[in-house]
């Protein structure tokens, strides 16, 4: 089966958060709703990050407009980016994480440990877990699966559906990069000329694919992003290995060559300073404290 | 009390005080559990078989690794010259004996009946490195535990840094599993040329003089010397004497053993 990619455009991204309302109403993630009990983000950006039950938002960059009164936004989309070289993929020791057949990076919540090593190693920083406490038996992973459930069964993913300017798409990967291709070389035509693909090479290829209509400076994306943060654990498990295989076997030989030998009764005499041996009756060594040996 | 030594019975001396054999026992069931309970994280196999029991195994991971952590710390406090002692017996000069321990530990290792060590102070100098390697390991483990624990709870650290701390950890491991095995096979004292010091930290704390003089021959004469720590004990374990008496009687048995053999040398 082809790999299939989500279609974000922050060119025609209208910033109405219509994408976050539908990702919490079809996955049953709530919302504080107490007055003022979210920290304030210094722009409409609402919440200030992913969290726990917010598996997507749109991020806010705001300057002033050139040439004009009032502000510029850049609206840009901060989710799981479903990578191919997925660092969370490699760290998650019990198998939760894995890619499905479309490319998307889903989970098997039942699997998750809550160990957050996947948080620890995500370039993007998306992973979030529920039930964070200090005693951390009912740690859970929590990002989006491109609506794993829905694509299944032939659906678009919810945030897709509700997009009403457009700039959310599904489809299979390489129509979207097309696209995006063409989005971009339009919107170079039109003067924007930091305008951009991401997500083609990035981590190995994502499964978002986006169209940047500003310099990448304006959204919260990597240039480079490291999917090898968590890498050193894979080569230290074999290491490790190596070595506990190593240690024992060395220990063996010493077992082996040792088996059998026994050491004769030893005893010394502090008056006439003579380390004798017991079992012969006969003195092994005299400790010549005059000539000052201990 | 016998007035003589009797043939069953044998000098000991006591090495390690009831506070650190507990401390370090402790500590060692504590290395073991935290081993266990780390490798169903430390091994995908295990954490993707049993998911809910690797759950159980995390919580444990850290009350054991607290148990860890505050079991030296109340030791200190309730011993601060035992510490003293500790770093004392730990960074000492380097002798000329053991620089000799140490170039021919592998030989000895694989060759124990052949070649032998040279006299020894209360701690070799491969004591001192490997012993020295799992505090300054055990200490690095728990900082780096600390911080991914608290720093994915409590507080949260960056995800560079707890890749750092994992990293931290990871290394630790395998420098401890290296040193904690052979820790455990010499220490556990049941096979030659080790034979006898499992009772150290899990019996009694008391080495017979004949392994005291094998291991470590100068600590073990200053002790026969001194007196204070020696002990005549018979075959049931029972204390027949204590200190100076204790030494006196040995010297004496060793002395009347080595005249009964000289008539028939001379024959």
């Amino acid at each position: 089966m082809a790999d299939l990619a989500i279609y974000y455009d922050s060119s025609k991204c209208t910033g109405c958060k219509g994408c976050m309302v539908a990702c919490k109403t079809w996955n049953n993630l709530p919302s504080p709703i107490e007055l003022n009990s979210q920290p304030y983000s210094g722009t409409y950006q609402n919440p200030v990050d992913l969290n726990e039950n917010t598996r997507t938002i749109i991020t806010y960059k705001e300057r002033k407009r050139e040439n004009a009164y009032g502000i510029d936004w850049a609206f840009g989309s901060r989710r799981c980016m479903h990578c191919t070289d997925a660092a969370c993929v490699k760290v998650c020791p019990s198998g939760c994480l894995y890619h499905d057949d479309n490319g998307f990076v889903v989970m098997d919540i039942d699997k998750c440990i809550g160990c957050q090593y996947c948080r620890a190693a995500c370039p993007f920083d998306v992973p979030r877990h529920t039930g964070v406490n200090v005693r951390g038996a009912d740690i859970k992973i929590d990002k989006c699966d491109a609506c794993a459930t829905r694509v299944a069964h032939g659906m678009k993913p919810a945030c897709v559906t509700t997009c009403q300017p457009n700039a959310l798409d599904f489809g299979p990967r390489e129509e979207m990069l097309t696209r995006a291709h063409e989005r971009v070389e339009w919107l170079h035509k039109r003067g924007y000329a930091d305008a951009r693909v991401y997500g083609e090479t990035e981590a190995g290829g994502t499964h978002v694919i986006m169209v940047l209509k500003y310099d990448i400076s304006q959204y919260d994306l990597p240039e480079n992003p490291n999917t090898n943060k968590g890498a050193a654990s894979n080569v230290m498990k074999p290491l490790t290995a190596l070595a506990a295989v190593g240690i024992v076997g060395g220990l063996g030989i010493t077992y082996a060559r040792a088996h059998g030998y026994h050491r004769d009764h030893m005893a010394y005499d502090t008056k006439t300073h003579d380390v004798v041996d017991m079992d012969k009756d006969e003195v092994e060594r005299h400790i010549d404290k005059e000539a000052g040996e201990r | 009390m016998s007035a003589k030594m009797e043939q069953k019975e044998q000098r000991y001396i006591q090495r390690h005080s009831m506070q650190t054999r507990i401390t370090h026992d402790i500590v060692a069931v504590a290395c073991i559990w935290l081993t266990f309970s780390g490798l169903f994280v430390f091994i995908p196999a295990l954490a993707s078989a049993f998911p809910d029991f690797t759950r159980a195994m995390r919580v444990s991971h850290r009350i054991v690794g607290c148990i860890l952590i505050i079991t030296p710390i109340v030791s200190a406090i309730l011993s601060p010259r035992g510490v003293g002692r500790f770093f004392k017996k730990y960074f000492t000069k380097w002798t000329p004996e053991d620089k000799e321990f140490t170039k021919k530990f592998v030989p000895y290792m694989l060759n124990a009946r052949n070649v032998h060590m040279p006299d020894q102070d209360e701690v070799k100098s491969g004591q001192r490195f490997a012993d020295g390697l799992m505090v300054v390991g055990v200490l690095l483990m728990a900082i780096s535990g600390l911080v991914l624990w608290l720093g994915t709870s409590v507080w949260r650290v960056s995800g560079d840094t707890a890749s750092v701390m994992r990293t931290i950890h990871d290394i630790c491991f395998l420098i401890l599993v290296i040193f904690v095995v052979a820790h455990v096979y010499l220490g556990a004292g049941i096979f030659e040329p080790y034979k006898g010091t499992g009772k150290l930290m899990w019996g009694n704390g008391q080495v017979s003089e004949s392994n005291a003089l094998y291991h470590w021959g100068f600590w073990a004469r200053k002790e026969l010397e001194k007196g204070d720590k020696v002990l005549l004990k018979d075959e049931n374990d029972q204390v027949v004497a204590r200190g100076k008496e204790a030494v006196d009687l040995g010297n004496t048995y060793i002395e009347e053993k080595l005249k009964q053999k000289a008539p028939l040398k001379q024959e």
